[in-house]
């Protein structure tokens, strides 16, 4: 059995050699991950981009890496030829290289491209998505410019919120695919028609039974499958229109009325003249 | 080996460390699968504080503390030190990429198990072999023949009971690696 005493002065050895180590081969004993490849010249150089007790601020990273020639020129003063999708930075509010950057491979779950915030961006950049982003080349993309958080979040596309309750509700008898009422994938038009249900010559004697003629717009009334509420929808505007056709008629008999006074308060106005006269 | 020390008591007390070591890998996972990563990142901290605090068992040990009793504090020490080295275990995670921490690690590991041995296994190891000592004397069997009877039971127990010779000094080794662990996080934290 060994000395306790031995045991120790052993244990003690091995622990400053531990030490020592990790001055010796930092990018081993402590370093998380290796550095990227382009930085593998620093690899025992941890405080080229750390400082003690400080981090790695962006000022280092900007020391080789200037802001304003990102995408556009390298640290090596090479002209970069491709077109790429890194201009944004030139944009930045002002330059946080580590909220988003990191070297060391095993950062990457912590900080990486993927938790690229758009707070970062000047304002006028935030709102102008297709200033970084491709539009999609689908016809509904293509007629629409800017807003795009109006369905889509700033962290991921998809699932993107587009609110199609707003203009039709689907229930049993509407689960279609999208293709089924927007042709060729426009999604600016539909069209109710291609259903066996819903034949032009069917939906025209039901409407003009009805005594509506206007009925081309299906979802102005049709907001589901619900017969008794695209009733009360209808109802409703018709009251809506009766009640601005006589606010209508109202508003022209009182301009009506009005310029009646007001001629005959002239012509009494020439009648007193001539009586002077 | 039947109603062997080995299968009554070795195997219960590797069941009780393999639980820890479950739940290790069932925190992993959930906190991955609802990308919560970045928990595990800070509970070495919590984890570092109850080990620490799993050493007060040692100052009422050597009476530098008078309060409790040292039941009750070698209970705590066990409590304390089970859910300390479960958030360092969640906290290192599967990965491998420093040599230190994971050395700090491993020290842990042997320290987990030469304490639970110490705890769980070795008063209860004494009264099986002093029990079945005595069965087998009551059973007539003559000195040799109990010894040779017990040979496995006794080799098994003089096994568990270095665990001393391995906790204190591997507590050593443990503390000086996560202490190093600690000073080069500090090092090269972002401290903004």
């Amino acid at each position: 059995m060994m000395n306790p005493k031995t045991v120790k002065f052993i244990i003690i050895i091995n622990l400053l050699a531990c030490i020592f180590l990790v001055f010796w081969y930092p990018h081993l004993m402590i370093s998380p991950g290796a550095l990227l490849e382009e930085h593998q010249e620093l690899t025992t150089d941890c405080f080229s981009c750390h400082t003690p007790f400080k981090g790695s601020s962006s000022e280092k990273c900007m020391a080789c890496h200037s802001v304003d020639d990102i995408g556009l020129i390298t640290t090596k003063g090479v002209k970069i030829q491709q077109e790429t999708n890194v201009s944004f930075h030139q944009h930045l509010k002002e330059p946080d290289c580590v909220a988003c950057h990191t070297d060391h491979q095993g950062m990457k779950v912590y900080r990486s491209i993927q938790h690229f915030s758009h707070d970062l961006l000047a304002l006028p950049v935030q709102n102008n998505c297709d200033s970084c982003h491709q539009k999609p080349t689908d016809p509904l993309h293509q007629k629409l410019t800017g807003n795009c958080d109006q369905c889509h979040s700033e962290t991921q596309w998809q699932p993107a919120i587009f609110e199609h309750d707003k203009y039709f509700r689907f229930d049993r008898h509407h689960e279609a695919e999208c293709a089924k009422c927007h042709l060729k994938n426009d999604y600016s038009q539909y069209s109710c028609y291609e259903c066996h249900e819903h034949s032009p010559s069917k939906i025209r004697s039901e409407h003009r039974e009805e005594g509506i003629f206007d009925y081309d717009n299906c979802t102005e009334c049709h907001r589901s499958g619900d017969e008794d509420e695209a009733e009360r929808i209808w109802k409703s505007k018709r009251r809506e229109g009766r009640n601005n056709n006589r606010s209508e008629k109202n508003e022209y008999q009182r301009h009506h009325d009005d310029d009646d006074d007001h001629d005959r308060r002239r012509y009494r106005h020439h009648d007193d003249d001539d009586d002077d006269d | 080996m039947k109603n062997s020390l080995f299968q009554t008591e070795v195997v219960p007390f590797f069941l009780t460390f393999t639980v820890l070591i479950i739940v290790t890998l069932i925190s992993d996972f959930l906190l991955h699968q609802f990308q919560l990563v970045w928990i595990g990142r800070y509970l070495g901290i919590p984890g570092t504080i109850l080990i620490l605090l799993s050493f007060l068992y040692s100052l009422r040990k050597r009476k530098t503390i008078q309060m409790g009793s040292p039941k009750f504090w070698l209970n705590l020490h066990g409590f304390l030190t089970w859910f300390g080295v479960l958030m360092i275990l969640v906290h290192a995670g599967i990965h491998f990429y420093a040599i230190l921490p994971w050395l700090a690690v491993i020290a842990m590991l042997i320290n987990v198990i030469s304490g639970l041995t110490g705890k769980f296994l070795l008063n209860r190891a004494q009264r099986f072999l002093a029990s079945k000592k005595a069965d087998l004397s009551q059973q007539g069997l003559s000195a040799k023949g109990i010894e040779k009877e017990i040979f496995w039971d006794a080799v098994t127990f003089d096994v568990m009971k270095k665990w001393r010779t391995v906790h204190f000094p591997i507590t050593l080794v443990f503390s000086v690696l996560s202490l190093v662990h600690i000073i080069s996080i500090f090092l090269f934290w972002e401290w903004k």
